[in-house]
């Protein structure tokens, strides 16, 4: 398969009071065309960075210091705003948190789906209707119902089934989901999954999938992405890394499913805390966390290791030196 | 439709309330109106109290008698009746309706002028500031409306009236119109009286203006950037609306809501005007009446002036709860409250 996305050393910095927070800092990664690449990480390690970085909707506050984000071989990084818009929702979409309250409160749903139709210069009412009527109801919603009502006036998970129908709605080449079932329901959190499951098997639409819960990722990912503290520790495709974690931090967070240990008494979750991101620590970011730290890693960061074709770990344990 | 006859019975309740709590504070307040004009016939003729007091009982032959309680349900039935009363001693005898609507249109003229400009100035100035929040430009204009806001109103039109009128003389040092004008409008031409009207009204505008546009401008700044940050807005940019899209009816509606229901009250407070400008440039609309009828005890006249700002906030309250619906959905089934 060929790379439709490939991130290159990308460093982002917010400004924020107390000095620059390095959310994403030095991430590399590729997309393969047709995949779903999962992103996993705990809630700070800039995996919602990194996807409005794709897409360049980053906040005023945040600056992109270097790296480049190569889409189908162009460089989403150094174009300007003119050249993104073709870029935007036609070729890259994204379905953002279901509690984020994503759509406007004073708006209809199928007004919602006019606008961003007409911004990129389908004009005919008709063809939208049915277009986006057509998605609904993959998605198990009624549309004539669905349409016609404000967003307060659905529940969470239509919410986000209306997302997603909007994502798919120029059926973009790349569709990056950010936590889209993480403030939902059990149930219907799996049921959105399998929706999600069932789309990329008709459509073979490429995505990354983003997600703080590991447990989501082997149901859904055909390759993972590992992030800790705004860098990228490990990655490889699903089964290597479930089966035979390399990183520490990997090892850690797959020993804290409670499905996969088997009990909860055997869940083990990891000691102390994910690091400032304004004052990083020296060397790896994880080693003050790690039970295997050497002397190395307190001092220089880790290098990339490509264990097998595909498999990357960024850890002085594998290292040949 | 149940809510609306619940909200009107709840505003008709207030609008009894506050009636008959300014009905029996203004009887309570010191001094009467017979007393006051006594006082002025003293001060202005030398004579003895006796004599001024007997004097001002023969001028002024319409004040109440009787028990308190007795005065208060003569007042009320007569009220909603549509007979306010008339004047004791500012223009004896004359009916407190009379005054009123005579006053009313012109404080009307100036405030609700001054609050469409001063509110959309405000929005658009606010809306300018969120947008640059953290900017040179921002933390200025914060300073400066903060201090703008201290300054009493009063201040502002003295300031005013003492440059822009006696000492450029561009405007008139006070009323409403020239009696030159009225005379062109009897002859037909209505444009140039208008034009007076407003060279008249032009330093209440704009004494109100200065002192109200902090207010909206703050809130709106405050209330945009609360709304910036909400994720609608990011989701917006990503699905590449343009932003004068993004403007006008993410930013813009949202960040408005929440100001809407102190413009509607301001809308009822208008009716009241404003005491100190309106006496300053003796503009004689309804603050300027409420000050002579104050200075003179003349009851039923402050009654009067009182009941109309009252019945027209309530009203004002009552119209945004029922506006605020159609612009904010999340509340339309209203029901609930
Ligand atoms: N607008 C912002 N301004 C300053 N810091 C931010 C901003 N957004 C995120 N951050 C910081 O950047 C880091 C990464 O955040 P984020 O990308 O949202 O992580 P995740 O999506 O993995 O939870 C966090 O430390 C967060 O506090
Ligand atoms: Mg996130």
């Amino acid at each position: 398969m060929d790379p439709i996305l490939e991130v290159r050393n990308l460093h982002v910095v917010y400004r924020s009071p107390r000095g620059y927070v390095r959310a994403v800092d030095g991430v590399s990664m590729t997309v393969l065309d047709g995949e779903v690449l999962g992103i996993v990480g705990e809630s700070g390690s800039g995996k919602t960075t990194l996807a409005l970085t794709i897409l360049r909707i980053l906040p005023s506050n945040a600056k992109i210091v270097s790296g480049s984000i190569l889409f189908r071989g162009s460089d989403l990084v150094s174009m300007d705003e003119n050249a993104l818009r073709d870029y935007r929702w036609k070729r890259i979409s994204m379905v953002p948190q279901a509690a984020l309250n994503a759509l406007n409160p004073t708006m209809k749903i199928l007004d919602h789906v006019l606008e961003t139709a007409q911004a990129h210069g389908i004009r005919d009412r008709k063809y939208v209707i049915e277009r986006i009527s057509e998605l609904l109801q993959m998605l198990r919603l009624e549309p004539e119902r669905v349409l016609r009502s404000y967003p307060h006036e659905l529940s969470g998970g239509m919410k986000q089934r209306v997302l997603i129908a909007l994502a798919l709605f120029l059926d973009p080449e790349l569709i990056i989901l950010d936590e889209p079932t993480t403030a939902l329901d059990v149930l219907t959190q799996r049921f959105i999954l399998d929706l999600l499951k069932d789309l990329h098997r008709k459509t073979g639409k490429t995505m990354i999938f983003i997600t703080h819960d590991i447990a989501i990722i082997a149901d859904v990912a055909d390759r993972v992405g590992v992030m800790y503290a705004g860098k990228m520790v490990e990655i490889g495709d699903v089964y290597t890394i479930f089966r035979d974690p390399k990183h520490p931090y990997t090892k850690a967070l797959i020993k804290s499913i409670p499905s996969l240990v088997g009990s909860v008494e055997d869940m083990k979750p990891i000691p102390g805390f994910p690091p400032d991101l304004i004052n990083p620590p020296p060397g790896c970011r994880f080693h003050p966390r790690c039970p295997y730290a050497m002397d190395v890693c307190r001092s220089r960061e880790p290098p990339a290791v490509e264990l097998r074709p595909g498999h990357v770990v960024w850890c002085w344990l594998y290292a040949k030196r | 439709m149940r809510w609306i006859v619940r909200r009107a019975i709840i505003a008709f309740l207030t609008v009894f309330t506050a009636m008959t709590l300014s009905f029996f504070v203004i009887k309570a307040m010191p001094g009467d109106p017979i007393d006051a004009l006594a006082q002025a016939f003293v001060r202005q003729y030398y004579m003895s109290y006796e004599e001024a007091y007997r004097l001002a009982l023969a001028a002024a032959p319409f004040v109440p008698k009787g028990p308190v309680w007795k005065q208060y349900v003569e007042y009320m039935t007569k009220f909603f009746r549509g007979d306010l009363g008339v004047s004791i001693s500012f223009s004896t005898g004359k009916k407190v309706a009379e005054i009123l609507a005579d006053a009313i249109p012109w404080t009307v003229l100036v405030v609700a002028t001054s609050l469409v400009i001063s509110f959309l100035m405000g929005i658009v100035i606010g809306m300018v500031m969120a947008y640059k929040h953290g900017s040179k430009l921002d933390s200025s204009l914060i300073v400066a409306f903060s201090i703008l806001r201290s300054i009493p109103e009063y201040i502002v039109a003295i300031l005013l009236l003492w440059i822009l009128a006696f000492q450029m003389g561009l405007f008139p040092t006070g009323g409403r119109y020239d009696y030159w004008a009225l005379e062109l409008l009897k002859k037909g031409d209505v444009l140039a009286f208008l034009g007076n009207v407003l060279w008249h009204a032009a330093l209440p505008i704009l004494t109100w203006i200065i002192t109200h546009i902090s207010g909206w401008a703050l809130a709106m700044r405050g209330s945009t950037i609360g709304v910036l940050g909400e994720d609608f807005i990011t989701y917006a940019k990503v699905r590449g609306l343009p932003s004068r899209r993004i403007v006008i009816k993410y930013v813009g509606k949202n960040a408005i809501l929440p100001l809407f229901t102190s413009f509607m009250l301001s809308l009822g407070f208008m009716f009241g005007g404003s005491i100190f400008i309106e006496f300053i440039f003796s503009y004689q609309g309804v603050g300027w009446v409420l000050y002579q009828s104050i200075t003179q005890r003349d009851w039923y006249l402050m009654l009067g002036a009182f009941n109309i700002i009252i019945i027209a906030v309530v009203l004002g309250a009552l119209l945004a709860d029922m506006l605020y619906g159609f612009l904010d959905p999340r509340i339309r089934r209203g029901g609930t409250t």
